[in-house]
């Protein structure tokens, strides 16, 4: 039993990083239809901007740092998200365009952004600059360490903040009427496009926090590691029901426990496998998700 | 009186199709202008011309005076021309309220007028005000004309325009729309109406244009076109 409780709450750190990438592959496919696959690598950059902001401490690295870095790794990610917007997809959602070639694009996108940063950063792993200690505490023989519980608590913090943006503010109303009809909701005086460059910005943003926590929860980062990570979010996504946001973080968190169950009691060389297994899974026997509706609100 | 809108000579495709062809009519301010014609004789395409959604090929459209039609809709809206599009539009997995409170979404920096306007529309609709937290996709077709139209309203319109408004709904909601819609007029709004229920519309309006395949062939007071022969023959008989 305990083995099994340790194992939920190291789930749940996964789960939570998962949660927060799918987020933003929710947003951006409920607002635009799009499956945006270089947002995986858009997690792997704030990855990079946290390491590169670390880096500039010399010793002990506090909470300024980590705060700074996640700052820094938002606001650089963040733009870095809408220029994609910007360049590689709007010329193409004006015009138009089949799906397809948005879905090529995003590939496309993908596989710039990962080699850009292989040629800047090189090719190896990287060791994140910061060492936090690995001390917590103990419920029963639960082990939960501070870093853990930091996460948690910061990521619970992000969706309430994300839950009161999109159902109280005016700005997350707008982004959930254009979800369901962005003419109708062009004839509101709304800027549609500007607000799904609000979306994006929004979602990349939310990557790099998970990618400057993955980076100081496991120590080391690599230019490839938005590959895996952005299909595993994807697969919460649709877990969840693409396009919802709770749904987002609920399938982060199931598909967190159901790979590290799999991985104690079945062995790690099937993580991937049940991972990938229960996307086919949930395609096949429930497209919608967990809490997708049938009705396209979709953000 | 002044024209507040001035629609002169102007050409748009849509899709393919020549839409509209040199087509030209004014709205006079505080009046209601009705467009009368059939299905698909381009009176909707003239609105989404006005509101930007379908660009103008020759031609130009004013509004008080200024050039409007190279403008994208958000910013034609914020000039204060609003659309109530065909087919009413609402977001139907969000709330009455919710729907009012986008519709208010130019006007979001002054709480004032948004309360005002928010009173006012529950007193022209009150059936709104008990529905103002259910989600508008499960009202009547009735009242999610209400709530197209209350949305319109909370975005200060100086042109209110109006896509089929009657369409789909029973003779007797039509009654009380058309009501409304007089009521929004006599309070100083200037209403662009589009109709193909002509003897509605022409109770309603005080100047009418008729369209048909993208031309305007009649125009006038509506009382000179109730007593056209061919509007009664084409459209009321």
């Amino acid at each position: 039993m305990d083995i099994f409780l340790q194992q939920v709450i190291n789930a749940l750190v996964v789960g939570t990083f998962y949660g927060l990438i799918a987020l933003g592959y929710s947003m951006v496919y409920g607002i635009i239809r799009l499956l945006n696959f270089a947002h995986g690598d858009l997690f792997m950059l704030g990855a990079f901007a946290g390491f590169s902001v670390l880096s500039l401490f010399t010793g002990q690295v506090g909470f300024i740092g980590i705060g700074l870095a996640l700052i820094v790794s938002v606001l650089v990610v963040g733009l870095i998200g809408l220029g994609v917007e910007r360049i590689a997809y709007r010329p193409l959602i004006k015009k138009k365009s089949p799906k397809l070639n948005l879905l090529i694009t995003a590939v496309g996108v993908s596989l710039a952004i990962e080699y850009a940063v292989m040629l800047s950063y090189g090719p190896s792993f990287r060791v994140y600059p910061i060492q936090l200690p690995n001390t917590g505490f103990h419920i029963g023989d639960v082990k939960i360490t501070y870093i853990q519980l930091g996460i948690i608590l910061f990521t619970i913090l992000i969706m309430i903040f994300l839950q009161l943006f999109i159902h109280k503010s005016i700005y997350g109303k707008a982004m959930r009427s254009i979800a369901i009809d962005d003419t109708a909701t062009s004839l509101m005086g709304i800027p549609v496009h500007r607000f799904i460059g609000l979306t994006f910005f929004m979602g990349s943003g939310l990557a790099a926090v998970a990618g400057v926590m993955d980076g100081i929860y496991y120590g080391q980062i690599n230019f490839l590691m938005g590959f895996l990570f952005g299909l595993k979010a994807f697969t919460a996504a649709v877990i969840g029901g693409i396009g919802s946001v709770n749904g987002a973080m609920l399938g982060g968190l199931v598909l967190g426990i159901v790979e590290t169950l799999g991985t104690v009691y079945v062995g790690g060389e099937w993580k991937d496998v049940f991972a990938f297994g229960i996307l086919i899974l949930f395609l096949v026997l429930k497209p919608t998700g967990l809490l997708g509706e049938a009705v396209n609100e979709r953000v | 009186m002044t024209p507040i809108l001035e629609f002169s000579n102007v050409d748009a495709f849509y899709g393919k199709i020549h839409a509209l062809q040199n087509v030209s009519f004014t709205v006079k301010e505080g009046e209601i202008t009705a467009l009368l014609g059939s299905n698909g004789a381009g009176k909707s395409t003239i609105l989404k011309a006005i509101s930007g959604l379908v660009q103008v090929r020759s031609g130009t459209i004013r509004f008080m005076g200024e050039v409007i039609h190279q403008k994208l809709p958000h910013d034609i809206v914020s000039q204060g021309i609003i659309q109530v599009p065909e087919g009413r539009r609402i977001f139907g997995s969000m709330t009455v309220l919710e729907n009012l409170e986008l519709g208010g979404f130019t006007q979001r920096k002054d709480h004032r007028f948004l309360k005002q306007t928010l009173e006012l529309i529950f007193t022209l609709f009150p059936r709104l005000k008990e529905r103002a937290k259910q989600k508008a996709g499960t009202l009547s077709g009735g009242e999610q004309q209400m709530v197209a139209i209350g949305r319109a309203l909370m975005g200060k319109p100086k042109l209110l325009m109006l896509d089929e408004p009657s369409m789909g709904l029973a003779p007797i909601v039509v009654k009380d729309i058309m009501k409304i819609i007089s009521q929004i007029n006599q309070q100083g709004t200037t209403v662009l109406l589009v109709e193909q229920n002509a003897r509605a519309a022409l109770k309603l309006a005080h100047t009418g244009y008729v369209v048909e395949t993208g031309e305007i062939t009649l125009s006038g007071s509506t009382e000179q076109l109730s007593q056209d022969h061919n509007i009664i023959h084409a459209y009321l008989a």
